[in-house]
């Protein structure tokens, strides 16, 4: 139930997709804007379904199943391709410039996450960017690591575990 | 007097005196940080204006703060932590944004540089709009 869950929320992001060709970039996300407008409109019968994160405990062990099992976790506000938020945008902006794939999760559609992931890493704001299962900070730390080279070092090391 | 000039006096009226807006949750930052750390440079600013809420609102801010501590506390975690505690009441209430650049006097004397807050995407929707 709990990993169906989790995996209902996760949103796996791909750099290639968004470096190697913009015409890729939008065939791979119209048609979710398409179906957001088509389903604002018509019964909600036709509204995507999403899972329900059900109270702090579901939500705690969520966050520790993802960041556990995601080498790069970023939860935000909006989706990396439409972030709702000036510092959520600002940390895409970077892991992108990264190159790295990352996961993401958008705590609006989350409200049990949003808190719980407050309480998780005892951090009051979003986003929160986890590499290998530990804390690394909010957008102010994630930029100023990425400008000074730090954020790369981290992340190479990601890669290579990886493969 | 013509209707039209009336309405024009009354309005700067009202206008010259009604009070300057006030900013108690700005002055609570200012005051706990500088009991907090005894900084030796603070900035506390209230970018609110910057984001989709009402006029004179506190809800979005960011601080430079250059405190002596900071020679210990390097790791910017850790000071984002302290910094984070200390205005633990204003985050759990008022403040929904705060960006932090914190410090050491050493770091402050090479750069004072304090980079941009990004702009605004819409918000959450959790907060009064303009």
């Amino acid at each position: 139930m709990l990993s169906s869950i989790a995996t209902t929320a996760l949103r796996r992001t791909t750099t290639a997709t968004f470096t190697s060709a913009v015409a890729t970039t939008r065939q791979h996300f119209r048609p979710a804007l398409a179906i957001r407008f088509f389903s604002e409109d018509s019964h909600g019968d036709f509204a995507p379904q999403r899972k329900v994160v059900e109270g702090e405990d579901a939500a705690m062990k969520m966050i520790q199943e993802h960041v556990e099992s995601n080498p790069v976790m970023l939860y935000m506000k909006g989706n990396p391709s439409m972030p709702m938020c000036g510092f959520s945008a600002t940390v895409v902006q970077a892991l992108k410039a990264e190159g790295i794939d990352f996961s993401s999760v958008n705590v609006l559609d989350y409200p049990d996450i949003r808190e719980g992931v407050k309480k998780f890493s005892e951090w009051p704001t979003i986003p929160q960017l986890y590499v290998d299962g530990e804390f690394i900070g909010g957008c102010d730390i994630i930029v100023q690591m990425h400008e000074s080279g730090e954020l790369a070092d981290l992340l190479k090391d990601v890669a290579k575990s990886e493969e | 007097m013509n209707p039209v000039l009336r309405r024009t006096f009354h309005l700067a009226r009202r206008t010259m005196s009604s009070t300057v807006p006030s900013f108690p949750v700005t002055a609570a930052i200012q005051q706990k940080l500088t009991d907090a750390l005894q900084p030796i440079h603070l900035d506390v600013l209230n970018e609110s204006h910057m984001h989709n809420v009402p006029k004179n609102s506190e809800t979005h801010f960011k601080v430079v703060v250059v405190a002596e501590e900071f020679e210990t506390t390097k790791a910017p975690l850790q000071r984002h932590r302290r910094v984070n505690g200390i205005l633990a009441e204003e985050l759990e209430g008022p403040v929904h944004a705060l960006s932090i650049i914190a410090k050491s006097p050493s770091q402050w004397a090479k750069s004072n540089a304090v980079p941009a807050s990004p702009s605004c995407k819409g918000g959450d929707g959790s907060l009064p709009k303009k």
